[in-house]
This record gives structure tokens, sequence and C-alpha cells, in this order.
């Protein structure tokens, strides 16, 4: 080991990053605005308060809950908010379906006989169903206003009856955990993610190597390039696509063979809507990726920096996407930032088809994928009008 | 002056006041050219003179700044024309994970060549027909050069712009090259070789000297030599670029190089 070898391998890279100076500031920057971002999304959260709705079946006893509900709930003290009353269950659901409402609180018309039987009475909860992490703490929230609740109405002297609260969802089913909810919406992401980083490498390599100057020293036509380029990573990125979906959707039970113990293969993931439109949506994003990938190889001179766009172009579009925290969540400058990222709208098409069995005809379903089709086109024009300042 | 008047025919390759700047710096500062179809044009001059960007502008893959650039008569760029050129760009420019067929045919499809006979006999002509199903990944140095040119000629172009194209090419081969070069010009193709190496120019039948975006002499190789009295080529550039046989100016006004100052 001789130290003066050691040193100048050290020496080496110091004066590689001199020179590029690019590296040196993403080293520092790129983190920075990562964990910043990450901070602001999680310390600004809008506070989330849940907005509920009470559907009485229960007739004067009910009445006497709803009041007790609605003092307690003023001002939210605990995050709940009563907004309304709906006169049936299936009123509330829809309105859970539309969004209006974050939680019902059906009062059965069974409650007065099993509290005067002695029976711990059983209260229905329902939710959206498609996200299990902020459903769990609107839960929370009830179950704690509804204690508040228990000790203001019981008779003065005797124990408060704590009911029993069952679990409904409009969408899945109540047992769905984060996997169900999370694995179809990475979908987008992932195609996206791969297919940018390769076609960001595979063009720069183009333009490195002299390819591109042999390619444009031929009668062919910059859109010829830009089709072909998104044509044949399209059927990569289908393949892709294609075999992710497989595995989320399906589920192999491998049973214990010799030492081997029984494991699953798939997720399982039920998709309550067509799967093709979810493929669809996939697909737009890998092409858009294609372009964007052959836009942004522009400003890298190597493989590197072409890495490089990865915490520029696909962590704020992870972060802010809707994956993790809903956008209507996120502080007003982040919600604008949410609205043009692709991300958002294949997540939110994702989401759509694939937990709530939105089709084509859905209005929701038909903006994301105009908008995700927008943007390949964007992306597309954007990759093609590169090639061109190349030659001029 | 008209460049067309003093060939008093249609030039295969023609530069009107020829220029292109990046920034301040002036690449090609005026450069007037005329060349004959059927003959074979030497581009010398040192690294930085202006070669490239000159071929770039002649091959219509930049845009001038000034002046104009015709192939056949036609002002480039113009891309329909592009199939009646072939270049060969200085750097390898082959995808290094295909194979020797799948590289020449890629650059033939989009010539428009169909068929494998060109795609054959342009691979047999730089003597990598056996081995078209190898990757270039494994090619030498040499073998790729030689693939360089056989994409290059495989849709028989009429003008020719080589960049350097015997760079790390062995002596043997070097001479095989020259051949096709001349086999191809006989046949009426227009051939312009950039170059930096001196003994290569007298295969050529016209010499241009370039330095600091300008040509600063042209001819045969014998009337440069004797119009500068000098039996080298390497002194007769110096000569014309203004400098003693140290590279140092001959113009005393103009005071001494400081980079080439002891």
């Amino acid at each position: 080991m001789n130290p003066r070898r050691v040193a100048a391998v050290a020496r080496r890279i110091a004066e590689g990053f001199r020179r590029d100076r690019r590296s040196l500031a993403l080293l520092v920057v790129a983190p920075l605005v990562i964990v910043a971002l990450l901070g602001w999304v999680l310390r600004d959260q809008k506070s989330t308060v849940v907005d509920l709705a009470v559907v009485n079946e229960a007739g004067a006893i009910g009445s006497r809950i709803t009041d007790a509900l609605t003092t307690a709930t003023a001002n939210a003290p605990n995050g709940v908010s009563l907004v309304e009353t709906d006169e049936s269950e299936a009123v509330a659901r829809d309105r859970i379906r539309n969004g209006q409402i974050d939680l019902a609180l059906v009062l059965p018309s069974t409650l007065l006989s099993d509290v005067a039987a002695g029976h711990q009475p059983t209260l229905t909860v329902i939710t959206a169903g498609t996200d299990p992490a902020a459903e769990g703490g609107a839960f929370a929230s009830l179950q704690s206003v509804l204690g508040t609740v228990a000790s203001t109405i019981a008779p003065p002297g005797s124990a408060p009856i704590i009911p029993k609260i069952e679990h409904q969802t409009v969408y899945l089913s109540p047992d769905a955990d984060q996997v169900d909810v999370l694995a179809p919406v990475f979908l987008g992401l992932f195609a996206y993610f791969f297919v940018f980083i390769l076609t960001g490498i595979s063009f720069l390599r183009e333009r490195v190597g002299g390819t591109l100057e042999r390619l444009l020293a031929t009668p062919v036509t910059r859109a010829e390039i830009v089709l072909g380029y998104a044509i044949g990573f399209s059927v990569f990125a289908t393949l892709q696509v294609l075999i992710l979906l497989g595995y989320v959707l399906g589920r192999i039970d491998v049973p214990t063979i010799g030492p081997v113990g029984a494991f699953t293969i798939g997720l399982g993931v039920q998709s309550a809507g067509n799967p093709a439109i979810a493929f669809l949506v996939a697909l737009l994003m890998a092409v858009g990726a294609v372009n964007l990938g052959i836009y942004l190889s522009t400003f890298a001179r190597t493989e590197l920096q072409v890495l490089q766009f990865i915490p520029i172009v696909i962590v704020p579009q992870g972060l802010l996407g809707g994956i993790f925290w809903p956008i209507d969540r996120l502080p007003d400058i982040l919600q604008a930032i949410a609205h043009v990222l692709p991300v958002t709208y294949a997540v939110d098409a994702l989401r759509e088809v694939m937990l709530k069995g939105g089709d084509l005809g859905s209005s929701a379903v038909q903006t994301d994928l105009l908008v995700l089709a927008g943007i390949a086109v964007l992306f597309v024009l954007l990759g093609a009008f590169t090639i061109k300042r190349e030659v001029a | 002056m008209n460049a067309r008047a003093a060939v008093g025919f249609e030039p295969a390759v023609e530069a009107i006041g020829l220029r292109k700047h990046f920034g301040p710096i002036h690449a090609v500062d005026g450069i007037d050219l005329a060349f004959t179809p059927g003959r074979i044009y030497g581009l010398l001059g040192p690294n930085g003179s202006g070669k490239t960007t000159l071929i770039r502008l002649l091959a219509g893959l930049a845009r001038p700044s000034g002046g104009e650039a015709r192939i056949l008569g036609l002002t480039m760029p113009d891309r329909p024309t592009l199939g009646k050129v072939g270049y060969m760009p200085q750097a390898e420019a082959l995808y290094p994970d295909l194979s020797v067929g799948e590289n020449i045919g890629f650059f033939a499809a989009l010539q428009g060549v169909r068929g494998s006979a060109a795609i054959d006999r342009s691979l047999d002509l730089v003597e990598l027909g056996s081995r078209k199903g190898a990757p270039v990944l494994e090619l030498s140095g040499g073998m790729r050069r030689r693939l360089s040119l056989a994409v290059t000629l495989v849709h028989e172009p009429p003008v020719l712009f080589l960049d350097e194209p015997t760079v790390g090419v062995d002596p043997a081969l070097r001479v095989q090259f020259w051949g096709h070069f001349r086999k191809l010009a006989d046949a009426g193709t227009t051939i312009l070789v950039a170059s930096h190496v001196m003994d290569e120019a007298d295969r050529c039948d016209e010499l241009v000297f370039v330095r600091a975006g300008r040509v600063i002499a042209r001819g045969t190789g014998a009337d440069l030599r004797s119009t500068a009295g000098t039996d080298n080529l390497e002194t007769a550039f110096l000569r014309f670029a203004g400098l003693d046989d140290a590279g140092r100016p001959l113009d005393a006004g103009r005071g001494p190089d400081p980079e080439a100052a002891p």
C-alpha cells in the first residue's frame, strides 16, 4: 500500500468533481431539496378535519346521540366535524363516493332495544376504503369523539355504554391493506421511472457516440427518429408494464416443497375496474417518459449526469403525485406543482380504475387520460425540438 | 469572385463565402470552394483549423452563419440531398452492442437501400464480409474504422465526406483505403478527405490548406510545393501560413507568437 498512489486516486476524484461542478452541486443540492420538500409536505399538511355525516335509524335515542355529537364536534376539537345528517345509508354512501364527506356513522334501528336488553350496541362506520392510512386516523378520531358522547348521554351515576364499531367501506374491503391501495398506483411511477432512465442513457449514447450525427447525415427526419424511438421503447415498456401488472394482480401460492417453505408469488390485488385501462395509463406514461428522456439527455454530457435527473424528475413526482398523501392536503404551492406532474394524473386514473372501478365512461378517467396524452405529445415535441437544435 | 464561373461547369460540392461562428469563434471564416466531380480533394490543416466544421456545413449537419454550401447544385442543409452524400465522421459512430451486419443494415435502411446485396458488397470491400455476425464490441479499432467506411459507402453516394478516415488505421490498410477511394473517384465519386497527415496528401488530386477557418492555399501537391519553394508539404503549409520552420510567424511586424516563443 503506497500512500502516494492512494492520494493520487483520491485527488483524481476531487479533480473530477472540480471539473464536473454539476455533480458537485447535485451532491449537495439534491438531498437538500428532497429533505426540504419532505419536511414541507409533512409539516405543512393542511389540517385534516374529517367531515362526518350521521344516518339516524334509531329514532329518539339516535337524535339524542346526534345532538351530543353536534355539541362534541363543535369547532372540531378532535378533528371531526359533523356536517350533516343523511336520511339513509345509501345516501351517505353516495356522498362518500362523490367526496362530499369522509365518514358516515350509522345509528341502527336496533340501538334502543340492544341497550335495553343490556347488549353492547353496534354502530356502523363507513369510509371510502381507498386510503387506509388516512381513514385509520379518521376512524380513531371518531372513536374518541364517541367516547365523549357516551359519557355525556349516560344517566348520572351509571357507567357509559361503549358501543362496538363495525367498519364498512364503499370501495375495496375493510381489510384492504396499504399494498392493495399503493401497488396499483406504483405502476404509474415505475412505468415512468425506468423508461425515462433507459431512454435518457440510450439517447445520450447516441449523441456522445456520434451515431446521432451519422443518423442526421441521412435523409431521416426528426419525427421519424422520435417516433421510432417511442415505438421501440414502448414495446419493452409494454412488456414491463404487463409483467408488473401481472405481479400486482396475480397470486400464485407455492406449496411447501422439501426444505423450501410455502410462499406466494404476486400480490393478488383485486382490481375493481378493467386492468386494460390501467395498462393504457401506464403505456401513456411510458411514451411520455421516452420523449422526456430524449429531451433531458440534451442537458447531460455523461451517463452519470442522466442519473442525476432522478432526484429532479422522479423523486418530486413520487412525493407530490398523490401516492402517499392526498394532493388536497399539500400546501397550496406544492398543490400547484402537483397539478403539472404527469404522475399525479396517472395515480388518479389508476386509483379511479383499480380501486373505484371507474371505466372509460368516468369523467375523472377521461380527464386523466386526456391530460396524460397531452403531456406525452408535449414531450414528443420537446424531444423532436432538441434534435433539431443539435443540427442548427 | 464566382467559384462556378472559375470552374466552368456544375461543381459537385460548392462553398460560397461560407461562414460558421460559435459566439466569438469563427470556426469557418469565409470559404469559397468548388469541387469537380470524380476527383479526390484533401482538406489539410492543423487540429482546430475548422476542417470538421467545414465538412459538417457541406454535409448539411450545421447551418451556416453566412454564405452558402451546395451539393450537386442544391443548397444545404437539404434533407433529401443527404441520400446522395456519404459522411464518415471522425468519431466511431457505430452501435457497439449490435453486430457488424446490424449496424450497416440500420444505416442502409435509413438510406433506403433494399436487399442485402449492397450491404454484402460494401462489407466485402472493407474485408469484413466474414465478420457480419460479430458484435462491434469485439472488433479491433481498425476493423471498426473499416466498418465505419462500409456504412458510409453502402448507398453508393456520388459525394463522400471523410473526416480523418485513416486515423488509427495501420499502414497496410491505409493503402487499401486509398485504393478504394481512387476506384470510387474513377467511377465519378467526388471525395473530400480531411486529414492532418501530410504524407497522405499526395494521394489526392488537389489539396486545400486551411488555417483558422480560412483557405490559405489550394492546388495540386506539386503546384503548392513549387509555389512555396520547398519539396516538403509540411514546410509548404508553414510558408502559406506565414510561419517559419519552427512554427513562428515570419512577419516581424506582428511580433513573436507568445505561445511559440521560447
